[in-house]
């Protein structure tokens, strides 16, 4: 046999093997096992790999801990509190302490900025871009090393472009099939069908294990499915068990193609980059969509923006004004098999996704919440921070009030007046002067 | 500094310096160099990306205060351009808590570098006084958000604030004798027998004793 006709054999294999093994049971949902397998021995080699860290790094008796604990113990006494037990009088020298020491405090350490960076582990993982403190240990250690780039570069990420590749070509192929039947329930039932298809391929295309809690709240039709935000992986992995109907930009390029392939075989939101600074025409398309109630649940992520999986920040107001039932979701990565936060300011799309899949794999949590609407009383703003609590609370995140987009715009100066009007209303009360003159 | 894992004689070198621990030094390095974007020096525009600094009223005092001359100790008025690495951990140390087991004599003088890093940014004109405009500016700039404050109340606040002051300094005046302005003594008896400890230091966790989860 000649090279050309070696070769074809070769892909020839390569395909068979990839669709029995893997296309057609994630068609039938079905699962063969092999991620299991695959995942079983990934978890006890990095404890094979953690215990030798920890025996190697405690030799040298040096333990550097990560850095999310933190280099200073905050103060974070509200004002009134800070600043009183030297004061006698309304207005102290003693208050210039309270805010420097504040302002020091944000110096060294700042809860915003740090979320916008991937979080760092306590032990590594074996990937090069995750080693930060870690040094050479040993040649086992390295030998280990060694051979997981192997697999992942010349093993897993063939295998897993190939499965994004046909995972990608069959929805756009599929959905614009589906799109030239008439409507019906049965052009309906065969969206949904391609679109769990191509969603558990492109899934497994990450090597990605999910579990889902608490089912029984899956967002239903005629709602609005409301999830923090991570990384555009984000969208993928709550479409592998149910359908939404998107709402985004519509973009060029490649996502241009898929986005214009969806949305003929089920309803989708696209808004061209005009009509998204029209805020009420945004809200008015996104009423009519949730009152037809065989229309699919609205996915929104409020934060607008990817923020790194440690933290839950401002939710925008604008997605709780439309009504309806709101279906929080929270999602948590297991940032120890790969990291899938998008730092779309240090890494493009491509080399997003190509990170992705020389990663181990991706480990996450979804959890379905029970739904919540909007009680008497209570506007927008307060509505969109219950919701936030709750994802919070569930997702293990601490919760922060800041808005995301601080990750690219500087802070409103309607925030900064509020802390000027509480210190100022603390020593003049709302407008009357308390002054002892001798 | 070159890398991350810099040479331990500069560190140690630091250590004495500046009382900090190496792995405290460490993990201000990496913040330094975040906030510098990677430069050798740090100016005052690069303090404007933090959020929570955006919220303090006296922002660009605290700004100010690590670029004076009389606080790095390079001079007795004006201001630096851009400092280093060095500057930065020294503005810091004024910050740490007070080391209670050392003898009373090096207690107090901490005490005191303290309140003069205090006084000097309230005396934003380098001329060793507190006068009633300096003490002025810096009533206003503490309350300048509030819209129902008008100036005039500020102002009877630092008149009001300053009378005191005088009172404390320089005891019973004569009617035509002029109270020129704080200096860094008076300012020192104002505190005199307070205890500022809480009030003006940031615990530095030393990172030693923080252990891993087995």
């Amino acid at each position: 046999m000649d090279s050309a006709e070696l070769a074809g054999k070769i892909v020839y294999t390569w395909l068979t093997l990839v669709l029995g093994f893997i296309l057609l049971p994630s068609a039938f949902g079905v699962s063969l096992g092999i991620s299991e397998l695959y995942m079983k021995i990934l978890v006890k080699t990095l404890e094979w790999a953690t215990l030798r860290i920890e025996k190697g790094v405690s030799k040298e008796s040096v333990l550097k801990s990560s850095a999310s604990v933190g280099i200073i113990q905050r103060d974070e006494s509200p004002m009134e509190k800070g600043l009183s037990g030297l004061r006698g009088r309304d207005f102290e020298l003693s208050d210039v302490f309270y805010f420097s020491k504040k302002g020091l405090q944000a110096i060294v350490e700042d809860e915003v900025t740090q979320r916008f960076s991937s979080e760092e582990l306590v032990s590594w993982n074996l990937l090069t871009r995750t080693n930060v403190n870690f040094q050479y240990i040993s040649p086992k250690l390295t030998m280990v090393w060694v051979l997981g780039v192997i697999v992942r570069y010349c093993v897993l990420l063939p295998l897993r472009v190939t499965l994004a590749f046909i995972g990608i070509s069959f929805l756009v192929i599929g959905t614009t099939l589906v799109g030239q039947l008439p409507e019906s329930s049965l052009k309906n039932q065969l969206s949904e069908l391609v679109h769990l298809t191509c969603c558990r391929i492109c899934v497994r295309a990450l090597s990605g294990t999910i579990h889902y809690h608490n089912k029984q709240y899956r967002p239903q039709k005629g709602g609005i499915c409301v999830a923090n935000h991570t990384s555009p992986i984000d969208v993928l992995i709550l479409t592998t068990d149910g359908c939404y109907a998107m709402v985004g930009q519509v973009h060029g390029g490649l996502m241009g193609i898929i986005q214009r392939a969806m949305v003929k075989a089920c309803p989708h939101v696209w808004f061209e980059r005009s009509e998204m600074k029209d805020r009420h025409l945004v809200t008015k398309r996104l009423r009519e969509h949730i009152a037809d109630k065989k229309k699919l649940p609205i996915l929104i992520f409020p934060e607008g923006t990817c923020i790194n999986n440690t933290s839950v920040m401002m939710f925008k107001k604008g997605s709780f004004e439309i009504g309806g039932t709101i279906y929080p979701v929270a999602i948590k990565y297991n940032p120890q098999f790969g990291d899938a936060f998008w730092n779309s300011s240090k890494y493009n799309m491509v080399s997003y996704l190509l990170r992705m899949m020389t990663s181990w794999a991706i480990v996450c949590d979804v959890w379905y919440m029970p739904p919540m609407t909007r009680e008497e009383g209570e506007d927008a703003v307060q509505f969109a921070n219950r919701v936030k609590s709750a994802i919070a609370i569930q997702g293990g995140l601490t919760e922060l009030p800041w808005d995301g987009g601080l990750k690219r715009a500087k802070v409103k100066d309607t925030f900064k007046e509020e802390q000027q009007k509480n210190y100022s209303k603390m020593i003049v009360g709302n407008g009357s002067l308390n002054l002892e003159l001798d | 500094m070159g890398a991350t894992h810099s040479s331990s004689e500069e560190v140690r070198e630091l250590e004495g310096k500046t009382g900090f621990s190496s792995d405290q030094i460490e993990q201000l390095h990496r913040r330094f160099k975040h906030l510098s974007g990677d430069q050798p020096t740090i100016r005052k525009e690069n303090f404007n990306n933090i959020p929570d600094l955006e919220l303090n009223p006296i922002r660009s005092k605290i700004v100010r205060a690590f670029f004076d001359n009389r606080n790095l100790r390079k001079g007795l008025s004006g201001l630096a351009d851009e400092i280093n690495f060095e500057d930065f951990l020294t503005i810091m140390s004024y910050f740490r808590p007070i080391d209670t087991t050392m003898d009373e004599e090096r207690v107090q003088l901490c005490r005191k570098e303290k309140l003069r890093f205090l006084f000097h940014m309230y005396d934003s004109d380098s001329d060793g006084r507190i006068t009633l405009e300096e003490y002025r500016n810096v009533v206003e700039e503490l309350l300048s958000g509030n819209p129902h404050i008008e100036k005039e109340s500020a102002r009877s606040i630092a008149d009001g604030a300053m009378m005191e002051a005088a009172s404390v300094c320089m005891g019973r005046m004569e009617p035509d004798q002029v109270y020129e302005g704080i200096t860094f003594d008076d300012f020192l008896k104002i505190w005199q027998g307070i205890d500022i400890e809480t009030k003006m230091h940031v615990r530095f966790l030393n990172m030693e004793t923080i252990a891993l989860c087995h």
